[in-house]
């Protein structure tokens, strides 16, 4: 188990410094090259001459990207100018509210994927099946941004029994339970929306040819009932290959927060990079791709570990 | 086994549903490029005293907040969001092509590298690297579909790596070496036409997914330049007439989204179908 353990993390690394690569290449083709994307278009010619000499850019490019990667190791994520505001701060800020809104995406998405995916194999080509089929097909071209607004204008706006937008009531400076969730439900609702698709659509699949393994006929002849073959036998079976989906579905979770944040003024991560991308505030943007970027492997890296656990197929050599 | 088989698949009656989407495009493609000249409407005229109009004979589908004609609006953004669909879904299928196929038929060490380098992609959020870029290169059409093209082939090269290195096994592959064709020609020559299948439904999906892209960058405020309309602007601006009550600004052009990216992936999941069972789309 250790063995597989640290063949994983070493497997994690060389993506980790790709990803570390990808954002030095992209500061230096953003327009002005890296003193434009730390000071941003406004930067004075003070902070101009400051941040190019502070930087060592008249450096060779390899000796530049080992300051850089040093400074990263240590979690400098650089300097926003455009906010006034070291970048590793701003996302700090951040970070905890779009975690919240991802989890209780995620919740949704799995109470209502789950069951939709099982029964839908359990009936499967019956009407049942072939509506529910047809639905999880447009949700899955739902434009998202499209579906938030419809939100708004039905609850919102129209029967006003949801807020429109925030993070919670605005006269309350504590953090207040009953008024988060009041104002997460509509914005995870949208992000949730692409996944139950997707997953319930998997599920089923999943689910199907599962049944169609010899334990389940055998479970099936051996006089079980139908609920008990389904949840105790296949079930079971058919969610391993869950654990690596729910991991490959993050970095679309943290795009969707790009546009349900935006759509419901959700002060998260998702729309601090929507701004930072207004405002062409490219080391915000920068910091907060790296940050995405860890997150989404040692994601990845949890699922894999996950799944070798639940999986005793999985050979650890 | 022909029993099993079907059983994976929604029952739909797929083929009618593939050619309503068939036939939606094709209606979407003629009204968009045709429908404002034929009726004289114009998309740019503004007509204050008319504003938040509700649809009537006049104006069929209302007025927006400057008395402008939404009607023409939706068709006139129809063109752009149309177009940039297809281009950015031509380059993404380039790109990935071409990647795909180097990395499937060469294999080894520097397949590992290419491949590599699709999982460090993959790892940060495509719809940052879209907004980064885009915020790189705000401005003109052109860009906003080399950016999306740019971002989008990562899907397409592993689906054209997977098939190539099966085709690269196949007989004709040593055929045309053994007469001493030239890599580049054995791959783009015989190997990529031979993964022509893949490709065309692969392209299908990219359409959607391209007009999704385009529809959220411009929502967001950084795809489509304002004054020129397209379906994911007029959506981006019906957004703050929501409290005006003019749902027939946010309606129609949701509307025209979902069910074009629909006919998209409908005909897309039947071409799949077709070929995984060797009747249509091959």
């Amino acid at each position: 188990m250790t063995n597989y353990i640290l063949r994983r993390l070493f497997f994690a690394v060389p993506t980790l410094l790709g990803v570390a690569v990808l954002a030095f290449v992209l500061i230096h083709i953003a327009p002005g090259g890296p003193v434009a994307a730390l000071v941003g278009d406004r930067g004075t010619p003070a902070q101009i001459a400051q941040v190019t000499h502070s930087l060592g850019l008249d450096k060779p490019l390899h000796e530049q990207f080992f300051a850089w990667i040093g400074a990263l190791a240590h979690g400098d994520l650089g300097f926003s100018y455009v906010r006034q505001s070291p970048v590793a701060a701003l996302i700090a800020e951040r970070l905890p509210a779009t975690l919240l809104l991802m989890g209780f995406a995620l919740l949704i998405s799995i109470a209502i994927a789950i069951p939709l995916g099982v029964v839908q194999a359990a009936r499967q080509r019956t009407r049942f099946d072939r509506i529910a089929s047809l639905a999880v097909f447009i949700a899955w071209s739902m434009p998202t941004f499209w579906f938030g607004t419809l939100l708004i204008a039905l609850f919102a706006v129209t029967l006003g029994w949801s807020p429109v937008g925030g993070l919670q009531t605005i006269d309350t400076t504590a953090f207040d339970w009953p008024s988060r969730l009041a104002h997460l439900v509509l914005p995870a609702a949208t992000l949730a929306i692409v996944s139950i698709a997707g997953w319930s659509r998997y599920v089923r699949g999943s689910m199907i040819e599962q049944l169609r393994e010899d334990y389940a006929r055998t479970a099936v002849a051996k006089g079980l009932g139908p609920s008990t073959v389904l949840f105790k036998h296949v079930l079971r079976n058919a969610l391993i290959p869950f654990i690596t989906l729910l991991g490959s579905s993050l970095p679309g979770l943290f795009g969707g927060a790009v546009i349900t944040e935006s759509i419901f003024a959700y002060p998260g991560m998702g729309q601090l990079f929507w701004q930072a991308a207004l405002d062409r505030d490219y080391a915000t943007l920068l910091g907060m791709t790296v940050i995405t970027g860890v997150l989404v492997i040692l994601g990845n890296l949890l699922a894999d570990l996950a799944y070798g656990i639940v999986d005793p197929r999985v050979r650890y050599e | 086994m022909s029993d099993d088989e079907a059983a994976t698949r929604p029952r739909l009656p797929v083929t009618t549903i593939a050619w309503t989407g068939l036939a939606w495009i094709g209606l979407a493609i003629v009204a968009c490029a045709l429908a404002p000249w034929a009726l004289h409407l114009s998309a740019t005229a503004t007509d204050v005293a008319n504003a938040y109009a509700s649809p009537s004979l006049a104006h069929w589908l209302g007025t927006d907040g400057l008395g402008r004609d939404e009607l023409a609006r939706l068709l006139v953004g129809g063109r752009i969001t149309l177009s940039v669909g297809a281009i950015a879904a031509a380059v993404a299928m380039l790109i990935g092509t071409a990647y795909g196929a180097i990395a499937g038929y060469y294999g080894g060490i520097a397949d590992a590298i290419l491949m590599r380098l699709v999982d460090v992609f993959l790892s940060v959020p495509t719809l940052f690297l879209l907004l980064f870029l885009a915020a790189m290169f705000h401005g003109s059409l052109i860009a906003l579909m080399l950016v999306i093209g740019a971002t989008s082939w990562l899907g397409p090269a592993r689906l054209v790596r997977g098939e190539v290195l099966s085709l690269k096994e196949r007989l004709f592959v040593e055929a045309a070496r053994s007469v001493g064709a030239s890599d580049a020609r054995i791959i783009f020559r015989h190997v990529v036409p031979n993964a022509g299948g893949t490709i065309i439904t692969t392209t299908t999906f990219m359409v959607a997914t391209a007009m999704l892209s385009e529809t959220a960058l411009s929502f967001l405020g950084i795809g489509v330049r304002a004054p020129m309309p397209s379906w994911g602007n007029l959506l981006s601006s019906a957004q703050s007439d929501l409290f005006a009550g003019a749902w027939w600004l946010i309606v129609p052009p949701g509307l025209a989204i979902l069910a074009t990216v629909c006919a998209f992936n409908f005909l897309g999941d039947w071409l799949r179908e077709g070929r995984d069972t060797g009747v249509a789309g091959t």
